[in-house]
């Protein structure tokens, strides 16, 4: 009985799918975060957050008169799984989304939520592609990459910088951080000396840097994370480079300093609202180092954020309605938050850029006076 | 694990009911009539699990042509399913091609492709030949990063999802009982291609390649064939993959998405139709079905494979012997 197997593993497989129960008395938020694979630090970090979010709504009485709850699908950070991992929460009985770190694995779920008339918060992915993608329903707090270019340009200007150089590493948000930053360089009259692409690893950066120093910039901006970007800052300085050199949000870690050394001292960050440079955030950095045992991570207060956000829609618009509360996010003005008052453009894309400006001082990132 | 003759275990005697023609024909029409009805009743995840089946069920069986049958093995496969993803994906955003014009085109490109893997490579065996192949998959992939024309890592995103006589095929329902079509289609090439000429001479020439050409086989000619023949399926895999999606990245195509599909073929049993059918389910849904265990779903999919692999080396449900003497 040829393909009897492929049958009966069908069936099981669509038996054992048959959506569990979610009990009556409890509102279930999906999190699509990455808890598998090389992203999974971030993902788990973030799935930490919004339940951090939800046991403090649950202790003051919950939303509706209900309980929340969470589920976590694992979107791996591959646009594959994270169809499977969207599709089950959709089919799950779940009240809303709160989730999407890749922005490559999140794009492809946006329609099928919107399909399924859910609405979702998007705390960390922030590609500019998502825009157009967007079939409604989806809300965007985390600024994108068009507000960090906005604010670097400004501290340039400001700089009275001229020419800069950009270097990327090739991935999806380096280059779109590159790309767009060329672009809206070039716009406001200025020059781009160099334009180079990394490769994610590289010990030797000896080639870009002669290729930069050649240009003789006013500054070199590096657009990718922090491993490879702490050797590249390391290699300009040993080899007399004296201007200024800015790094992107994918750079903001620490580590940045163990790798670069005293290289690293007088440069520039620019970086989304993390807990350790939020006022407001103690209580919330204090309460996660309780509950999980380790310093929040880089995005866990716009997720939780984001989770407190969609119970806030909940209950004013009074029920789980998708048009309701889709309407009631579009007109939030919601400031119990960590992170920055968060309301939304007529894109569903924050309104207000949250990113600040970093300074490595004394082997740490520190807000310039 | 050569010559060894088949031992009547409970393995064996599995394989003999699993094997027997009489009972085929109303397996087929079980199977088609589960097929159609299985996303009505179990909703839209399982619709969802099940087309990512079907599609791994294509490519596995176009790498199961290289790989199975004509013995070449082929660790840079993706690299055909990005060229069909890739090439639909550029050819209707970038030139306005109606999806059904950019299909031949993308299947033309995977001839291509075909080719130009298939040729240099057919002087190398084994070992070397796996090399090259994932030498070949990392150049197409590296590539798509970072050209423009692909979108570099970002990749290509709003992809139409193509209309065919007044059907838009749209819902997850429209593109799973379309990856059924593919799926059966796939099936049947597959069956006349291992019944057909070419297909006995890749399986002399995987057996013993000098004796087969000593025989009169045009050993280069039949090899590139398998490789042509393979890639088309990858290609379409690809194309309908991208229009399903609507956005595609480099991410999709990695080494680790070869060796996925190596994986369902050689789990399934290498040369076996129904076996690698089998295989790509289970690399699909059991990582699915394991979902509710959390943290804990690679581990126990990885001791399942291990497990597998220990006790059925020759893959579920390998193939048969066709001289009777070889196994």
């Amino acid at each position: 009985m040829r393909n009897l197997l492929k049958t009966a593993a069908g069936l099981a497989l669509a038996f054992s799918l048959g959506a569990p129960a979610i009990a009556q008395d409890t509102l279930t938020i999906g999190l699509l975060v990455p808890t598998t694979g090389s992203e999974a630090t971030y993902g788990q970090d973030m799935a930490n957050a919004a339940n951090l979010a939800i046991a403090e709504i649950n202790a003051a009485g919950g939303v509706l008169g209900k309980q929340l709850a969470s589920t976590v699908g694992d979107d791996a950070c591959d646009a594959q799984q994270a169809v499977n991992a969207a599709s089950k929460l959709a089919s799950s009985g779940v009240v809303g989304i709160v989730g999407g770190y890749c922005s490559g694995a999140t794009l492809p779920t946006l329609k099928i939520f919107g399909d399924a008339k859910l609405p979702m918060i998007i705390p960390a992915a922030n590609s500019t592609k998502l825009i157009p993608e967007n079939p409604g329903n989806v809300f965007m707090v985390n600024s994108t990459g068009n507000d960090q270019v906005a604010k670097a340009i400004e501290y340039f200007t400001a700089k009275n910088i001229k020419s800069i150089a950009i270097v990327n590493q090739g991935d999806a948000y380096s280059q779109d951080l590159a790309d767009l930053t060329r672009t809206n360089w070039e716009a406001a009259g200025n020059t781009v000396t160099k334009f180079e692409t990394t490769n994610k690893g590289e010990q030797d950066y000896s080639s870009v840097v002669t290729s930069i120093k050649s240009g003789n910039p006013d500054a070199v901006f590096w657009t990718a994370y922090y491993a490879d970007g702490g050797l590249l800052i390391r290699q300009l300085r040993e080899q007399g480079y004296q201007g200024l050199i800015a790094v992107g949000d994918g750079s903001n870690s620490p580590e940045l300093f163990k790798i670069a050394g005293p290289a690293a001292e007088g440069v520039i960050g620019f970086s989304n609202p993390t807990a350790e440079f939020l006022p407001d955030a103690k209580t919330f950095a204090e309460n996660y180092q309780k509950a999980y045992g380790t310093a929040p991570g880089p995005y866990s207060t716009l997720t939780y954020d984001a989770t407190k956000l969609l119970a806030w829609a909940f209950t004013t618009a009074g029920s789980t309605d998708f048009d309701a509360v889709v309407a009631t996010l579009q007109g939030a003005n919601f400031t119990d938050t960590i992170s920055g008052p968060i309301s939304f453009t007529p894109e569903k894309t924050l309104a207000r850029s949250n990113f600040v400006v970093l300074e490595g001082k004394g082997g740490a990132w520190t807000l310039p006076q | 694990m050569p010559d060894t003759p088949i031992r009547p275990s409970a393995w064996g005697g599995l394989t003999t009911i699993l094997d027997t023609p009489l009972k085929r024909q109303v397996a087929i029409a079980v199977i088609l009539m589960a097929m159609i009805v299985a996303p009505l009743l179990f909703g839209q995840y399982a619709t969802v699990i099940l087309t990512n089946a079907l599609l791994y069920v294509v490519l596995a069986l176009g790498l199961n042509i290289v790989v199975g049958y004509a013995g070449l093995l082929d660790l840079g496969f993706a690299a055909f399913f990005a060229v069909g993803a890739y090439t639909v994906g550029i050819a209707t955003l970038n030139f306005g091609l109606n999806f059904w014009l950019a299909l031949p085109l993308a299947v033309f490109f995977a001839i291509i492709a075909g080719i130009i893997i298939g040729t240099p490579t057919l002087r190398l065996r084994s070992d070397y030949l796996a090399i090259v192949t994932l030498g070949f998959g990392e150049i197409v992939r590296l590539a798509a990063r970072n050209l423009r024309e692909t979108g570099g890592a970002s990749g290509l995103s709003g992809i139409e999802s193509p209309w065919l006589f007044g059907w838009h095929i749209s819902t997850p329902l429209d593109f799973y009982y379309v990856f059924c079509v593919l799926a059966i289609i796939a099936v049947v090439v597959s069956v006349r291609l291992a019944n057909s000429r070419l297909g006995r001479a890749w399986l002399y020439v995987r057996h013993d390649e000098d004796a087969a050409e000593a025989m009169g086989i045009d050993r280069v000619k039949v090899k590139l064939a398998a490789y042509v023949v393979g890639a088309v399926y990858g290609a379409i895999g690809g194309a309908f993959f991208a229009a399903n999606l609507g956005a595609i990245s480099p991410n999709s195509f990695s080494f680790q998405q070869s060796v996925l599909i190596l994986m369902a073929v050689i789990l399934g049993g290498m040369g076996k139709i129904p076996g690698v059918i089998l295989g790509a389910f289970i690399v699909i849904l059991a990582p699915e079905l394991l979902r509710d265990f959390g943290d804990l779903r690679l581990f126990i999919f990885a001791v399942g494979l291990l497990l597998i692999m220990l006790f059925r080396p020759s893959g579920i449900w390998p193939a048969k012997s066709r001289t009777g003497a070889r196994r």
